[in-house]
């Protein structure tokens, strides 16, 4: 695939990757496709093996099994100097005795690039990223938020194949990390370039990636689009970790049916297999609630417990007996007279819910 | 912050042992060092009997040129593995650590005459020699400056982003790693530099005549010029220490730079 600029995307590939650390498995036979000019995140809680598998693409660490490839060429033997990767790390790692010119024409010197052509690229690189007036400041007269983009257009002067950000937004408070987020989206999607994005945070991952890929345990648990994924998570745990989600108790009453609240509600096919009288601990998003009349056979009656203002959307914390607090996300508007203390009644929507054993 | 009069009287206590047991001996000795002929009057005859002396300038320059051999040869050695350690192999380095304390241990004749012993005949039969012992004995000194450098910056990410934008190994310790820690690379050089340069016992042990040994017989002759060659050396040495301390801190940050534009930073 060629973008606008004229640039070739990759493809990456990795087949059945795994590292062993000692005894411990921190990746366990991952398969994992990045088609070219696509952007996917890998998403998972601490220790699940997403940076090492960013790591193991960027030739910082060794894979104990599996083949990695970019455009149908093995990788696994290749040093990471020579990979043609460019890399953007959580702590920005700019080279603190180079000035901001010098930082983003590392790469070229070390291809031997002339200094004319080395120039040209600098200043197209400080364009991209809106730092044309710091060419000549030092890392440390920058705010993070300009030397996480100086780190950005450091990794892409060189052109790399893939682009590999771990967790670049990390160190950055909540507005830049906002507006940063943004512009590596705009400047991939500009560029066309194949890009692999590690990050705990499910709301930078869904709202910049192509595609996610939710990782537990060394293993891919999932990877799909964004709305995919928080729709029809293929497992308990996905549906956990990505978006908001009620654990509310309940049990089988029928094949692929369960009691939940006072409400009958089929069970998704990933987990309708439990034998009736199983216990299970059903999956239900906030959004997925809404207020009902008290006469309606399947309300269940609660106290707001809690009450918080989130702009168009109020979420309630309501208590209701033998269950955790249950939260519902409602429109601010249908709101107003509800206050702490009060009794409601609601009851759920979705057609079908996840669970799992309780 | 308001300082006691109890912490005012220790201050000025401190003060007067310091003036007392260390400024005044100088003084006096500098004192001495400036009296003319017979002790009468003030003149440079002492410095000018110095520099006349026939084995100054010799003794100096070899002194001066195996120090600095001795300095390179500390860097060139111990960078590149304080590297490796740190980044590759930390659970070696309370081994290397000991390693590096065994100079302090070692009773310098046994370690004068059992480390010539392992080096080959020509360096053997060569001034040369009292290089690899200069480096030696600074190497519990050489380490520490290196170490504690070496722990402030983030080795391993700067090390990686190198790596990953082309840059070789080589490449990576002489432009990223050396410039991030030239303050411990400056005073690990000046440390085996001043050792090397004031180093008596070995170089007199194995017979090699260097600036400390001929200052020996030098002085024995004329007791206001070897009063003389003191101030020479201590100044000399404080002078030095001073240009190095100044050279590394105009290099480690450039000047900061107020933000030109005054709105949000991103």
């Amino acid at each position: 695939m060629t973008n606008a600029h004229g640039r070739v995307s990759s493809t990456l590939e990795l087949n059945g990757v795994s590292r062993f650390f000692g005894q411990v498995k921190a990746l366990d036979g991952l398969d994992l496709k990045v088609n070219p000019g696509e952007l996917v995140a890998l998403l998972g809680p601490s220790g699940c093996g997403k940076t090492t598998a960013l790591r193991i693409v960027a030739g910082l660490e060794y894979s104990t099994t599996g083949s990695l490839t970019v455009n149908g060429v093995r990788y696994n033997e290749t040093p990471a100097h020579q990979r043609d990767m460019g890399m953007v790390f959580q702590s920005y790692s700019l080279f603190p005795n180079l000035n901001v010119t010098e930082n983003i024409e590392y790469g070229l010197r070390a291809r031997k690039m002339a200094a004319r052509d080395r120039s040209k690229r600098v200043a197209e690189m400080l364009t991209l990223v809106e730092l044309g007036s710091k060419a000549k400041a030092f890392p440390h007269q920058l705010s993070g938020g300009q030397q996480q983009r100086v780190a950005l257009a450091r990794a892409l002067a060189i052109e790399p194949t893939v682009l590999l950000l771990d967790e670049p937004l990390s160190a950055l408070d909540a507005q830049v990390r906002g507006q940063i987020r943004e512009e590596i989206r705009r400047i991939q999607i500009d560029l066309g370039i194949t890009t692999l994005f590690v990050t705990h945070d499910q709301e930078e991952a869904m709202s910049i990636a192509d595609r996610v890929g939710v990782m537990n345990h060394g293993k891919l648990e999932q990877i799909d689009t964004p709305i995919e994924l928080y729709t029809n998570p293929s497992s308990p745990f996905v549906a956990s970790f990505v978006g908001l989600a009620n654990r509310i108790s309940g049990e089988v009453s029928a094949a692929g049916v369960a009691r939940i609240l006072n409400q009958t509600i089929s069970l998704t096919r990933a987990v309708s297999a439990f034998a009736l009288g199983t216990k299970i601990t059903a999956i239900i998003r906030p959004e997925t609630l809404i207020l009902t009349s008290e006469n309606d056979p399947e309300a269940t009656r609660g106290l707001i417990a809690l009450k918080s203002f989130l702009g168009p959307l109020t979420k309630l914390g309501v208590a209701v007996e033998g269950s955790p607090l249950i939260h519902i996300n409602i429109a601010s508007s249908d709101v107003k007279h509800l206050e702490i203390g009060q009794h409601i009644s609601f009851k759920v929507t979705a057609s079908e819910v996840m669970a799992e054993h309780a | 912050m308001k300082i006691s009069p109890f912490k005012w009287i220790l201050i000025g206590a401190s003060a007067f042992l310091s003036l007392l047991i260390f400024v005044f001996p100088l003084f006096a000795a500098a004192t001495y060092s400036f009296r003319g002929e017979a002790g009468k009057g003030r003149s440079l005859a002492n410095y000018r009997w110095l520099l006349e002396q026939d084995g100054f300038y010799p003794n100096l320059f070899t002194s001066l040129k195996l120090a600095a051999l001795a300095g390179i040869l500390s860097l060139v050695l111990m960078v590149p593995t304080m590297v490796f350690l740190n980044l590759k192999a930390q659970r070696y380095k309370p081994l290397v650590d000991f390693l590096c304390i065994l100079p302090l241990i070692i009773p310098v004749v046994s370690l004068a005459i059992g480390a010539q012993v392992a080096m080959p005949e020509f360096v053997q039969n060569s001034e040369y020699e009292l290089v690899f012992f200069f480096a030696i004995i600074a190497l519990p000194y050489t380490y520490r400056a290196l170490d504690t450098s070496l722990q402030t910056v983030p080795l391993k990410t700067l090390v990686e982003a190198s790596r990953s934008l082309g840059a070789s190994w080589v490449a990576t310790i002489l432009k990223v790693i050396v410039p991030a820690i030239r303050s411990g690379i400056l005073g690990a050089l000046f440390l085996a530099f001043a050792l090397g340069i004031g180093e008596f016992t070995i170089t007199s042990l194995l017979h090699w005549e260097t600036f400390p040994t001929w200052t020996v017989g030098a002085a024995q002759s004329n007791i206001l010029g070897a009063i003389a060659l003191s101030v020479f050396s201590f100044v000399g040495a404080i002078a030095l220490l001073a240009t190095i301390s100044l050279i590394s801190r105009r290099g480690t940050k450039p000047e900061s730079l107020e933000s030109e534009d005054e709105g949000v930073l991103l």
